[in-house]
């Protein structure tokens, strides 16, 4: 038994990451091995240049100051509080330290020896994906990818949350094929191909005469290891098949094998008698498998509701789909798949709502049946990015009416546009508080006065205007005809062109709203109102990234591309030296999106803003590492379009 | 005059006493350093506070090298006693289920452990009465071991060397106190490990002092 000593530091340690991932032993290995050790204020720990020690370092208690040398002399680069690990370079690629670690309050510091933690990293993934992710602090920050930053925590979720795959109706309930398809290693490639074909199945295992499993091979090994590399079909498969196969027991929990198979990015994970490769093969799960046993499937959920024009049920579904994009939020699934997703089932449901207000109102105005018109979604919802049901942003365009039909048009649309809007209130959309939405006969205009309204933004960037093109630019067609909304955009993109200036304005807007850097121990929070003490993550680190993001493109005369995170990587394409940055601000925005539709499932409201003391210091850490992005994009703009020169 | 039969007060040194004495017999050079220095924090929990009628009932300590508390080194035991009983259960909830030496065992383990390291206790004095009564039957009269008190270090550091003790309020240097004043959690107060622990975290931090006052190295602190 420990004793009281190690008990005590194992206590402090369980409370922080990566140490929360250790079973009870290890961690009691880890805290007897612990060196204590008092420093002062201003004492130094490690500098810039130095070989890297065989500790890694956790603070206790006090505070400690990371920078960086600077021509200028040292810039700091983060701030480490309690609990926070830092220097584990030593511990990853031990090469000399990147920065200065020197103490800015008294300070006590855990010593965790290096060799101690090599042991836990080579049988704990958890805590190897922890460090690889960089969320120990001490890491340049920018340059970390993001994108393990998002596999980490989704597997580090994962299993805390197993009950979470609630998507799953019964997760015993999942069908595991039983009827495996096996071949003997001598068997020729092309036999076995003839088998999968035959079998109608996506791969074959290779099995001794025990029926123990050798190998597996795949579809997709066709592609990479036989055709690609022009191999005789008469070569026997074991020399293709991948061999060190991960096998499970066939009575495994469901999320086991779901996680298994997610963690180590296997399609088709082998299910043997007592789940080693020496005991039979039994079953096989594949991601298809997996795919089918999900009630709400995107592609269920958009058939239901294309077959309904019932409210009620309308709205149900779209509940139904909240569901699943919290299990898809919460598995980590990628950000583009979630937001296509989302995006497809509330433009489905516009269009079931556009189709419903057409069949009310038309034969009224039976003079209008020819005249074009285009439902737009404007803001997030125009950007492909709204999962939650948030403020709707909307608009209506319709073709230009001669004279006579004027009067009838503009009500005849208005009653279209306010039956929609109508629908997605019931669907659950919160209204826009500005009104802007098609119900609002200020947007809802034919085509001519569509482009005088966005020449007059552009031409004079008032405040207003500067505002109303943040959401106005984003405009997407959803229902109807779309010419209108290409129209639209070309003419945008001409006026653009022309009124350059219009773009150092909107640049000024990207400046003005600061990075939500500066803080050292806390968040920007709010200072007042209802939200005091909360993060607006929606204010101060999506709508930065959105206005950069929408400028930019625009800049590059980029056209038909609305989503935040889909224009970055256009961004990187387009300008390689920034590619890398690019690509961060990118991953970094689509975090951002997750985080505060997570925030808002679980708290039942927008998820804008956010309680930073909820936080766990894991996500305290993935939502600072996403500003780092903000700032250097806001110094490229600020040099590209002259700020500094740009009148006030 | 060991070979007297009627001096009983004179037990045959235990061979493990005599490997003990021959190793503590180095002095420590005066001008080492602080870094240099190991030290044992040490604490017992007590049946008492009267070193005739009382005795220990456990022993907690930690090492301290190049000023870091090894946890490794952490060790905790507890004594076999006369005593044990209601008594000493009521008083510090201790649970007789945890490994008990017997007094041989314990003052073997306990000799080989302290060395010749500094020792260092809150009161250490009283601590050190205490375990010369374990280790009396086995031939040792007293330890060889130089001792820092963290009390008298933080009377010192407060008040110099030559201070009055009555004119200070001791009240101010009891462990709690301290550990209060310099920021240190008292949790698992009244085990030997945990006293033992807290007085490491107090010495680590009146070394800092100390060295801020230009007491740096061993003569220094060991006036």
């Amino acid at each position: 038994m420990a004793n009281v000593i190690i008990h005590r530091v194992a206590e402090f340690l369980k409370n922080f990451p990566p140490f929360s991932f250790l079973s009870p032993e290890d961690l009691e290995a880890v805290a007897s091995k612990v060196e204590i050790k008092y420093f002062e204020k201003g004492e130094k720990l490690f500098l810039q240049g130095e070989p890297a020690k065989p500790h890694f370092f956790v603070l206790r208690e006090g505070a400690i100051e990371l920078s960086e040398n600077k021509s200028g002399g040292p810039e700091i680069k983060e701030y480490c509080e309690q609990g926070d690990v830092f220097g584990v370079l030593a511990l990853l690629g031990k090469r000399p330290y990147v920065l200065n670690a020197i103490f800015s309050e008294d300070s006590l510091v855990y010593f965790i020896p290096v060799e101690v933690f090599e042991l836990i990293l080579e049988h704990n993934s958890k805590v190897a994906l922890y460090f690889a992710a960089g969320f120990a602090s001490g890491q340049v920050v920018f340059k970390q990818d993001l994108s393990e930053g998002q596999k980490a925590r989704g597997l580090l979720r994962g299993e805390t949350l197993d009950d979470s795959l609630l998507i799953f109706s019964d997760p015993e309930s999942i069908k595991v094929s039983e009827n495996v398809l096996c071949c003997k290693g001598n068997t020729s490639i092309q036999k076995a191909a003839q088998l999968m074909t035959q079998a109608d199945v996506s791969s074959i295992v290779v099995v001794d005469s025990n029926n123990f499993p050798l190998g597996i091979l795949t579809d997709k090994d066709f592609r990479t290891r036989i055709v690609s590399e022009a191999l005789s079909l008469e070569h026997p498969v074991s020399e293709v098949m991948t061999s060190n196969l991960i096998v499970k027991r066939r009575s495994a929990s469901f999320s086991e094998l779901y996680l298994s198979m997610i963690k180590n990015r296997l399609h088709h994970l082998i299910l043997t008698e007592d789940g080693t490769d020496q005991s039979p093969v039994v079953g096989i799960l594949s991601d298809h498998d997996v795919l089918l046993s999900m009630g709400n499937s995107p592609a269920v959920l958009i058939h239901a509701l294309l077959n309904t024009f019932d409210l009620n049920e309308i709205r149900e579904i779209r509940d139904r789909a909240e569901q699943m994009l919290r299990y898809y939020l919460e598995n980590e699934v990628a950000m583009d798949f979630v937001a296509s997703v989302m995006t497809e089932i509330n433009d489905v449901i516009i269009s079931q709502a556009t189709q419903l207000a057409i069949r009310k109102h038309s034969k009224d105005y039976p003079e209008l049946e020819q005249v074009k018109f285009c439902f737009l979604a404007l803001g997030s919802e125009g950007r492909e990015e709204q999962l939650l049901r948030t403020d709707q942003d909307n608009a209506l365009v319709y073709e230009d009416v001669s004279e006579d039909l004027k009067t009838s048009a503009s009500e005849y649309f208005l009653k279209i546009g306010s039956e929609i809007v109508e629908v997605l209130i019931h669907s659950g959309f919160s209204p826009c508080p500005g009104e802007i939405m098609a119900s609002n006969p200020k947007w809802v205009q034919p085509l001519a006065v569509w482009k005088e309204y966005f020449t007059d933004w552009i031409v004079k960037p008032t405040e207003q205007a500067i505002l109303n093109s943040s959401i106005f630019f984003d405009f997407r067609p959803v229902a109807g005809s779309k010419i209108l909304a290409e129209s639209l955009t070309d003419h945008i993109y001409d006026e653009v062109g022309k009124k350059h200036f219009f773009l150092n304005f909107l640049a000024k807007n990207a400046y003005m709203n600061p990075a939500p850097l500066g803080f050292f121990k806390g968040f920007m929070v709010e200072k007042s109102g209802e939200h005091s003490d909360h993060f607006d993550i929606k204010a101060r680190a999506m709508l930065p990234l959105t206005d950069l993001a929408r400028l930019l493109t625009l800049s590059h005369g980029l056209v038909r591309i609305n989503n935040t995170f889909k224009r970055f990587e256009k961004l990187a394409e387009l300008e390689p030296n920034y590619s890398e940055l690019f690509l961060q601000a990118g991953k970094a925005y689509e975090i951002l999106m997750r985080m505060r539709a997570l925030e808002g499932l679980q708290h039942k409201n927008n998820g804008r803003f956010i309680d930073p003391e909820k936080l766990g210091k894991l996500q305290k850490q993935l939502l600072k590492n996403t500003f780092s992005p903000i700032s250097e994009l806001q110094e490229i703009v600020k040099v590209r379009f002259q700020l500094d020169y740009f009148a006030k | 005059m060991s070979w007297w039969p009627f001096n009983s007060s004179k037990p045959v040194q235990k061979d493990f006493v005599k490997e003990y004495l021959k190793n503590s017999q180095k002095e420590i050079p005066g001008i080492r350093l602080f870094d240099q220095l190991s030290f044992v924090v040490l604490d017992t929990e007590t049946t008492g506070l009267n070193p005739e009628t009382d005795h220990v009932l456990s022993f907690g300590a930690v090492k301290i090298n190049s000023q870091s508390i090894q946890v490794a080194s952490a060790v905790e035991w507890y004594l076999s006693s006369s005593k044990k009983g209601k008594e000493a259960i009521q008083i510090h909830e201790l649970i007789g289920n945890k490994m008990v030496l017997s007094l041989a065992d314990f003052s073997s383990q306990f000799l080989q452990y302290i060395g010749n390291n500094i020792i260092v206790g809150h009161h250490v004095g009283f601590d050190l009465e205490m375990l010369k009564k374990i280790v009396k039957p086995f031939g040792l009269t007293r330890f060889p071991n130089p001792c820092i008190d963290t009390m008298n270090l933080a009377i010192r550091l407060d008040y110099g060397l030559r201070a009055d003790r009555n004119l200070i309020p001791l009240k101010n240097y009891s462990l709690d106190a301290l550990c209060d004043r310099y920021g240190i959690k008292t949790e698992d107060r009244h085990t030997a490990g945990g006293d033992a622990f807290l007085t490491a975290n107090l010495l680590l931090k009146l070394l800092k002092a100390a060295e801020k006052k230009g007491i740096n190295n061993w003569s220094l602190l060991n006036k």
